[in-house]
This record gives C-alpha cells, structure tokens and sequence, in this order.
C-alpha cells in the first residue's frame, strides 16, 4: 500500500496539491502492524514511507512522542472494537489521545482502519471532538490534482 | 478476571503449554512488559503475570480470564522484553482456546457469516454491486472523475483490491479515496463480486483455519481473475 503510493507520486503518474492542509497541523499515527509487527515478522517496519508520503501532501506536520517502534496502540487493534468490552478499550486509548493533545494538531493521519475507527470512536471521550482523523489514502485523494 | 486468593494445586500442570514455541519459560519476571502495557491494571491485568500461569499451565484460568481479550496484541510488550518472549503470540494462542460461542462480542458471530456467505455482513452479491455502482456513479459527478465507473471482476487487471465491511456498510463515503487515486493514476484495477471481504477476524480470535479459508479465497479471486497483485488494505 506504501510502496504503490509512493510508486505513483514518484513515477508522476499522480500530482498533489501541498497548499490544500497548509493552514492545518498534522500528526502521524504508527499502526501496530505496520511498525512492530511488520518489523518482526517481515523484517521491515513501515516508519519512513508514510512519512514521506504525508510530506508530499502537506509540510506541516508533527510527530508525537514516543513513536515508530516505541509508539502507543490506539487500544482498537487486534479485535477490540467488537469484543463488547467498551469501558477498556476507551481508558486504552489515554495515552495516545494525551500524545496527539501533546502537539497541537488538529487532524491524525492514519493508515489503519482499526486505528481510524478507535481514534473516531474515542476522540469525544478526551474532549478532542473536532480532530480530524484521516486515512493516509484519503489525504492523497484530498489533495489529487485533476484536469492538468 | 481478579486474581485468585489462591490456586488449586490441581490447576498447576507444567506440562501443559511446553510444546508452544514462544519462549516463555524463558521470562526473568522482570515486568519490563507490564510497564509498557497501556491496559496493565485493568482487573489486575498484567502480561508478565499471564506468561507466568502459561509456564505453570494454568490452563482453566487463562482461558475464562478476559485479559486476552482486553489487550491488543499491540506488541509493546515482547518490544520492550529482554528475554525475547513473544507475548502476543501467547496471547493469541490463548484466545484460540476459548469455546467459539464463548468468543466475547461479535467476533465470531461476524467470522462465522464470513465463512457461510463470504463477508462478515452476510452481504448477498446483488446489493454489493448496487452499492458499489451507486457510489461510483456519484464520483462520476465530481469535477475531474467525469466517466468514473468501477470495474468489478474486470480480468488481468494489475491490481486486485479486497474491501472492509464497514465501507460497503456505514462508511460508503471512504470507499472513494482509492477509488480516485487509481482513476487519478490510470491504474488498472477490479474488485472481485465475491469473496471480498478484506478482514480476517479469525486472526483475532485465533482462529487458523478459518484464516486459511478466508485467505484462500482472496488467492482463488487472484487466480480466478488473473490479477497480478494484490492491494489489501485492511
């Protein structure tokens, strides 16, 4: 999925428009299965990739801290946004709501929809009713240019 | 789960969980993994006490307890471990055990339609290419997408894409960001009418056949339409 989308903006075969978000600041979310997971049983995490594709699409944007390896789970990974236990998944995600509050962004980029639909979910909890959450695939698409 | 006052000796089989290949005998008790672990506390969860009961077989308790289930499986923990125990490997493994009716919320109830009809919706093929061609037909409209159309079961396409129940559920909206992208690339694509459910719940429940079920029918969709890669987002 990082390798297509970087294929396309490298090759030119898609152009994007970096002044769409530039009044926005953004942050970045490592998935657990493209990060740790990837890196252990692939031998290779998707840190940079993701990176380099948020930045063709805006320029301002921040990470949280801790990330890559040492990042946060969302708390809605491996099944556990449909095991019913809502209480536990919501307290899971403090962490990670307090490293998004942390830098001021308005908008999470993600490329997971278990970290989507968590990060959607609980974002109201943490008194973050406004952050915009994003799929990395839709801020591409949202800044596609069209009839060149 | 609370943690027991005590634990009956008849509980206690060493044996038990030997032939699992995840190292965790190997565990110094150090509780590196129960400070790194974003949910250590809830009922008095805590991964180094779990790799513990695996390691005195514990087997009755590990399977009744809802700890597996309230982690994530996130990996912080085996991370963070010294001695390399994969954590949640063990996890999983325990999840697996648990009788399938008693498989908390709506994960195997959603696997079990998978299997039976080919999605977790129980979708039937007719009212997925309608709402697949509906929402084509309003990308058609947008400044830009003039002729979008969407090419289902379309063969020797170069990209095959798999799709997540909730987009052809209460997410409509989301399927169109991809969408766009390969009509903005010139890619060509299909998205098979069948078999197209792109999560694999069995991987949460740890549940392998039903896995290899599900993953044997994307590669049956590959072969059946001569794709020649796969996109699978979920």
């Amino acid at each position: 999925m990082f390798d297509l989308l970087t294929a396309y903006i490298r090759e030119g075969r898609i152009h994007l428009d970096k002044t769409r978000f530039r009044d926005i600041l953004a942050t970045y979310h490592d998935p657990c299965n493209y990060g740790r997971k990837a890196e252990r049983i692939f031998g290779h995490g998707f840190y940079d990739e993701p990176r380099w594709i948020l930045s063709q699409c805006m320029e301002n944007w921040v990470d949280v801290y801790p990330t890559r390896d040492s990042q946060y789970c969302c708390g809605g990974g491996g099944g556990a946004l449909t095991t019913g236990y809502n209480a536990e998944r919501i307290f899971y995600g403090r962490k990670k709501m307090d490293q998004i509050r942390a830098t001021g962004a308005s908008m999470v980029v993600v490329p997971c929809h278990s970290c989507h639909g968590q990060l959607n979910a609980i974002k109201a909890e943490y008194g973050m009713a406004d952050l915009v959450v994003k799929y990395l695939w839709e801020l591409v698409a949202d800044c596609l240019i069209m009839n060149r | 789960m609370t943690s027991p006052e005590s634990i009956s000796m008849n509980d206690l089989n060493a044996a038990r969980f030997q032939s699992w290949p995840f190292d965790q005998n190997h565990c110094l008790t150090c509780a590196m993994c129960s400070s790194s672990c974003p949910v250590s506390g809830i009922d008095g969860f805590d991964p180094r006490k779990i790799i513990r009961m695996v390691s005195m077989g514990l087997e009755h308790p590990l399977i009744e307890s809802r700890w597996p289930w309230i982690c994530t499986m996130c990996g912080k923990c085996e991370h963070v471990c010294p001695s390399g125990v994969h954590i949640p490997d063990v996890i999983r493994n325990i999840r697996s055990l648990r009788d399938r009716e008693k498989v908390p919320g709506i994960l195997h109830k959603g696997l079990a339609a998978a299997l039976k009809t080919g999605n977790n919706l129980g979708l039937p093929k007719d009212d997925f290419i309608f709402i697949l061609e509906d929402v084509a037909d309003e990308i058609a409209q947008e400044p830009g997408f003039e002729g979008f159309s969407v090419p289902i079961d379309k063969k020797d396409a170069n990209i095959l894409t798999t799709i997540h129940n909730k987009l052809v559920n209460t997410h409509t909206e989301d399927l169109k960001h991809w969408w766009k992208i390969f009509y903005a690339a010139e890619e060509s694509w299909t998205i098979p009418s069948e078999n197209w459910e792109g999560t694999n719940w069995g991987m949460f429940t740890g549940d392998d056949p039903a896995m290899k079920v599900m993953v044997g029918r994307i590669a049956d969709n590959m072969a059946r339409l001569d794709a020649k890669n796969l996109l699978w987002p979920e």
